[in-house]
Formats: structure tokens, sequence, C-alpha cells
């Protein structure tokens, strides 16, 4: 028996074609961010200091560069097989939440900066701006793509 | 922007995932089209026509009447 949202999206369970090679490369690259992002956040949790991500404390280097390396190769690499996979509807997603992220950055980070130079705020943290950014496109991201 | 996509796709009795993969899209993006949240681009839009064997403007509504008349 369907459910009431099979029967409103006309979604019943039918014999899967194999994946398109769209599909494919987009399972690839969501794969390989998981992957990429267990094994940062497992070496964040095992390597001292480096637990507290909001915070300038200090961390070993063999973490620094490993992280640095698998975070802007990995994510580059995990970035171009996304862009090649994607359909026309997520590409919209993607550019709308990237666009909202850039001013969820652009806006306070002058503004903090600015404030702080005053002596009104405290010195600007680049990480929890950083993470504002990664939210508010995340959240605007989700929203177009599922709604 | 309107469009018969719900219609056509309950005629050929389908589900939102079977027209998505008919057209290697998500099946996200078939429902973003149908309840209108979602205009698809050209390349797109031609694909729904080849899959449903129709004309584009047979498939969807921009709201004018006798479009190119007024030139």
């Amino acid at each position: 028996m369907a459910t009431k949202e099979q029967a409103m999206t006309g979604e019943r369970k039918h014999p899967r074609r194999p994946l398109s090679p769209r599909r494919r490369r987009y399972w690839l690259s969501l794969g390989l961010a998981a992957i990429i992002g267990g094994v940062i956040g497992g070496w964040m949790a095992a390597d001292r200091g480096a637990a507290a991500l909001v915070s300038n404390g200090p961390v070993s280097e063999s973490f620094a560069i490993g992280t640095s390396i698998a975070w802007a190769v990995g994510l580059a690499i995990c970035m171009l097989v996304y862009h090649r996979a994607i359909d026309d509807h997520e590409e919209r997603a993607w550019l709308w939440a990237g666009l909202a992220g850039w001013y969820a950055f652009i806006f306070p980070a002058p503004v903090w900066w600015i404030l702080h130079r005053a002596e009104l705020a405290p010195p600007a943290d680049a990480m929890l701006l950083f993470l504002l950014s990664m939210a508010v496109n995340g959240a605007v991201y989700l929203w177009l793509k599922f709604r | 922007m309107n469009n018969k996509l719900k219609v056509l796709r309950a005629m050929q009795g389908w589900s939102q995932a079977e027209l998505a993969d008919r057209l290697d899209v998500s099946r996200q993006a078939v429902n973003a089209i149908e309840t209108g949240k979602y205009d698809p681009s050209l390349p797109l839009a031609f694909k729904l026509s080849r899959v449903f064997a129709m004309p584009i403007e047979e498939i969807f509504d921009d709201g004018h009447e006798g479009a190119g008349d007024d030139r």
C-alpha cells in the first residue's frame, strides 16, 4: 500500500536502472568528501588540542600539514568531480547557496574588523566567519534542493 | 512558469524517480519543476520535450497568449 508521500509524489518502488555516469560521478564526489571529512574528523579527535575547532590553540605540525593538504587538494578534487556530475537544479541551489555564503562573509567581516580597530569588539575571528559562511551556505543549499 | 509535467508523467504511469532516471536528473529536480519552484534550463526542457514526444510549448506555459504575434 502506498504511503501518503508516495501517493503525493507518485513515488513507488520500481526496479532502478543502473547508475548513469553522471550519478556515478555524483556519488563518487560525495563519497570522497565523506572520506576526507572522516579522516580529518578522526585525526582531529586523536590530535592533542585540535578537537576545539574554533580555537587558536596549538596543533601538531603533522596534523596541520596533513589536514591542510586533505582540505585543499581533496576538496578541489571533490569539487571538480561534483561540478561535472550535478544536474541543473542542484547547480542552481549550489550557486545561490554559494552567493548567500559569500554575503554571510563579506557583510560581517569588515564590520567586525573596523569595530575592533575602534576597540569596540574583540579581534576578528576568521574561523567563526568561516563557520558562519558555511552554515548559511549549507542552509540555503538544503532549502533550495529539498524544499 | 506553469507546466503539465505532473499530468504528463501520470499519463505515462511513471513515478518522479522513473522520470528522473529518464532525464538523468535527481528526483528533487523533477519535483521542483512539477511544483513550479524551479524552471528547467533550455537543454533540460528539450530533454523533457523528447521524453514526452511533444513540443516544449505544450509542456510549459509562460502565461503569454499568442507569443510571437506581437512582431
